[in-house]
């Protein structure tokens, strides 16, 4: 753990983590857990962050980069499209529902039933994690499209430019990244293993590792 | 100069109309500086944390009309935590103290409590306009005291903020005495109004010529409204829904045609096609309509309103209205000079939408127009090549492709080319907004053309560090800069870090800068505020402690006299 002493912290409960000695303190706890968990799941097949709906892998020059489920990604993504907040809740025909923005801290949604599901996400090596609203989603597949959409970075260290351009990389040279959770019982494991359903009730947090 | 007598001097200063050459003046000469300062009627503050509020008003003792702007652009999007600051209560205050002289106040994007609304209704025996844009943080009950206290309150014009609702009783807190109201905008409130209040606050304030009404307001009041006071340039409707075969109905419409002033209508919320043709009497002499709030028009009612709007100047729509519908505006609006398209229901299937073609269709039919912003599903190079060619006129581009980073359809290339073209061809530009897939190619050009560029926004855009370079270098005009989710780094933003006190705000989030580049920039230049915007909770574990190294997820740079702002919540550090 790496302490950054140049900086003047602010806030004071983050401190309290570092010493481990503190029983009180879940933090620490929690990492060690973690990393319990994972010696299990390494072994296992690991689930490629970059899914290509077509499963076109080499001839993917040509396509055109389909960012497959657009308007899902728009809901997902935080402020975008740049629309005003009070234009967002005044659009007709159950709009209302379907535009969430900054999950869980606007609670003021006016029409729509469906509860939004925000769960943080954090990348490894990245400061500040995101925030993905799990309720928006119906599949892995297109959780895995919205995480790849907001860990843009990922795409620079894989070598290619451009916001599309990671769907039809010519070569079949993708990082695999493992994206882990944290269920309700504060263990970590792997995303993907059981039933989508059962998933969005137990997920509590997610953690993108490379 | 210094043999003019300063009455003179500054009798020739009153000639000079923008704050930008009375600032110019005032830097000439201490005679010139001294006589500017206590002529000067009218302040602009771009950023309320730039100054103190109390040097404005001891520089400024003569002011009678203040304007300052709290919160970043990108707040208007979620990207600025809730209670990043931009309260208006320290302005107030002082200008309560040093200047109760004061006659007109507007803000935007600020937080504004009850408590300030009081404190200004008492201060300033003169007040006389109120302009709230964007703004938070009060309540209906502020309304009331504002209502109850400026005596010669001439306009309260309340813009798309958030207001808390405490009830209705705050219009009633117009004194009988009160008629001098020219402009009441009171759209943007969720709640009820007493009907009767309003109707006659309405009828006794002859000079009243804008009325912008919430959605609360039934037709009903609304045709009274009309009946009372036919000679209103600006209206928004309430609620516009109604049966349209019934009595109500048809007086409605009889009243608009009374309304031979009428020159901008907004409002129709819930507006339902059968009702528009109450309004058909009057779209001859429309210069402005707003129908961005009402979804369920659509197609051919929408056409056929439109094809009586002749002299329109300003249009805001759906995309609903579809590229036929825009065909439809470039044959009918010769005069339009401002169009928005909005976004309706992305999900919303069957509906039309926009692409290119209705842009294109514009741009050939509406040569006047200068003042754009377009959120559509596709645009292309080609497209923008023409649309360039046919409006060189533009000061204002905004395009917004619903699908971040989508490239040119018909090539599958990025949209460097249809944008330089935009640039290159709109020597006026000075507002720019960037969607579409987008290399440093499009920097480059913007960099190269736009030379009046004041504001340009960038989202998902760029390959590296050049093309962040690429526009602080070219752009000499540029004062707001906002970034979002483009892979600029460190090396951009400390390339040349002097330029940021020649502007007034930076905005980066989701970039790949790091705290180390934010520290350099803050160390190098002591008077620009460099805020590192990070949120976070308690579950966050220790391991996130950011060292050097990790990036920066919100940066907000601006120039600053006032130094780090003491008003700074926990999760604002200013390096």
């Amino acid at each position: 753990m790496e302490l950054e002493l140049g900086l003047a912290l602010p806030n004071n409960h983050l401190m309290k983590g570092l010493d481990l000695n503190d029983g009180s303190t879940t933090n620490s706890y929690r990492k060690r857990g973690f990393e319990e968990a994972f010696e299990e799941v390494i072994p296992k097949a690991t689930l490629p962050l970059f899914v290509h709906k077509n499963g076109g892998d080499g001839d993917d020059e040509n396509d055109s980069p389909q960012l497959k489920n657009s308007p899902e990604l728009n809901r997902a993504l935080v402020g975008w499209p740049p629309v005003k907040h009070p234009r967002r809740r005044s659009a007709g025909g159950g709009a209302e529902e379907r535009w969430s923005e900054h999950c869980g801290s606007n609670s003021d949604d006016g029409g729509g039933g469906r509860r939004a599901k925000c769960v943080k996400v954090k990348m490894e090596g990245v400061a500040i994690g995101r925030k993905v609203d799990l309720s928006l989603h119906d599949s892995y597949e297109e959780l895995f499209h919205t995480l790849n959409q907001m860990f843009p970075n990922m795409q620079h260290e894989l070598g290619i430019g451009g916001f599309a351009g990671f769907a039809h990389h010519p070569h079949h040279h993708r990082r695999r990244f493992m994206v882990t959770y944290e269920d309700g019982e504060g263990d970590w494991l792997l995303v993907g293993d059981m039933p989508w359903e059962d998933f969005i009730r137990s997920v509590k947090r997610l953690k993108i590792l490379s | 100069m210094t043999y003019f007598p300063e009455e003179v001097v500054e009798h020739i200063f009153d000639f000079l109309e923008s704050h930008r050459h009375r600032n110019t003046v005032s830097t000439v000469c201490k005679a010139w500086y001294r006589v500017e300062r206590l002529s000067r009627r009218s302040v602009f503050v771009g950023n309320c944390y730039a100054v103190r509020p109390e040097r404005v008003v001891v520089r400024f003792p003569g002011v009678r009309s203040l304007s300052v702007k709290g919160k970043p652009h990108f707040a208007d999007f979620n990207l600025v935590p809730h209670d990043w600051g931009g309260f208006a209560l320290p302005w107030i205050e002082a200008f309560a103290r040093g200047c109760p002289g004061l006659e007109e106040l507007r803000l935007k994007r600020m937080v504004v409590s009850d408590e300030s609304l009081e404190l200004l209704a008492r201060s300033f025996p003169n007040f006389k306009v109120l302009v709230l844009v964007s703004c938070e943080g009060f309540s209906t009950d502020g309304l009331a005291a504002i209502a109850t206290h400026c005596r010669v309150l001439r306009e309260l014009d309340l813009q798309e903020n958030e207001v808390e609702d405490r009830g209705p009783q705050w219009l009633s807190c117009f004194p009988d005495s009160c008629t001098s109201l020219v402009s009441l905008n009171f759209a943007c409130l969720k709640g009820d109004v007493n009907a009767g209040a309003l109707e006659r606050l309405v009828a006794r304030c002859p000079n009243i010529r804008t009325l912008r009404l919430n959605r609360a307001v039934s037709v009903d009041s609304l045709s009274k409204i009309l009946a009372r006071a036919p000679h209103l340039v600006d209206l928004g409707t309430g609620s516009f829904t109604m049966d349209h075969r019934a009595e109500a109905y048809h007086r409605l419409m009889n009243n608009f045609t009374k309304c031979k002033s009428l020159k901008s209508l907004s409002g129709f919320w819930d507006a339902s096609p059968r009702c528009l043709p109450a309004v058909y009497p009057i779209c001859r002499n429309l210069t402005g309509l707003n129908l961005s709030y009402a979804p369920a028009i659509q197609g051919a009612d929408l056409i056929k309103l439109i094809r009586l709007c002749l002299k329109l100047q300003r249009l805001w729509v759906l995309d609903c209205i579809g590229d036929k519908g825009l065909a439809v505006v470039a044959s009918t609006c010769k005069e339009l000079q401002e169009l928005r398209v909005f976004p309706s229901d992305v999900c919303g299937a069957g509906t039309a939408v926009v692409t290119e073609e209705g842009l294109v269709a514009i741009s050939s039919g509406c040569p006047k127009l200068n003042s754009l912003l377009y959120f559509c599903h596709q645009m292309t190079n080609a497209a923008l090549i023409t649309i360039a060619k046919n409006c060189p006129h533009f000061t204002r581009f905004r395009l917004c492709i619903l699908d971040p980073g989508k490239p040119d359809p018909v090539t599958n290339q990025p949209l460097d080319e249809g944008f330089g073209a935009i640039v290159q061809s709109c020597k006026d530009l000075r507002r720019l907004s960037l969607s579409g897939l987008l290399t440093d190619q499009v920097f480059l050009y913007i960099g190269m053309y736009a030379e009046c560029l004041e504001m340009l926004s960038i989202a998902f855009a760029g390959d590296s560090d050049k093309g962040m370079m690429y526009v602080l270098n070219g752009c000499k005009n540029m004062r707001k800069l906002e970034i979002r989710d483009s892979p600029f780094g460190d090396a951009a933003l400390l390339e040349d870090v002097g330029k940021y006190e020649t502007m007034r705000s930076l905005w980066m989030s989701s970039c790949d800068i790091t705290l180390r580049g934010c520290k350099t920039l803050a160390a190098k230049m002591p008077r620009l505020n460099v805020e590192v915007i990070n949120e976070r909770d308690e579950s966050d574990e220790m391991e996130e402690n950011p060292s050097d190294l990790h990036r920066v997820e919100k940066m907000y740079v601006y120039r600053t006299v006032a130094g780090p702002r003491n008003d700074a919540p926990d999760f604002v550090w200013t390096l």
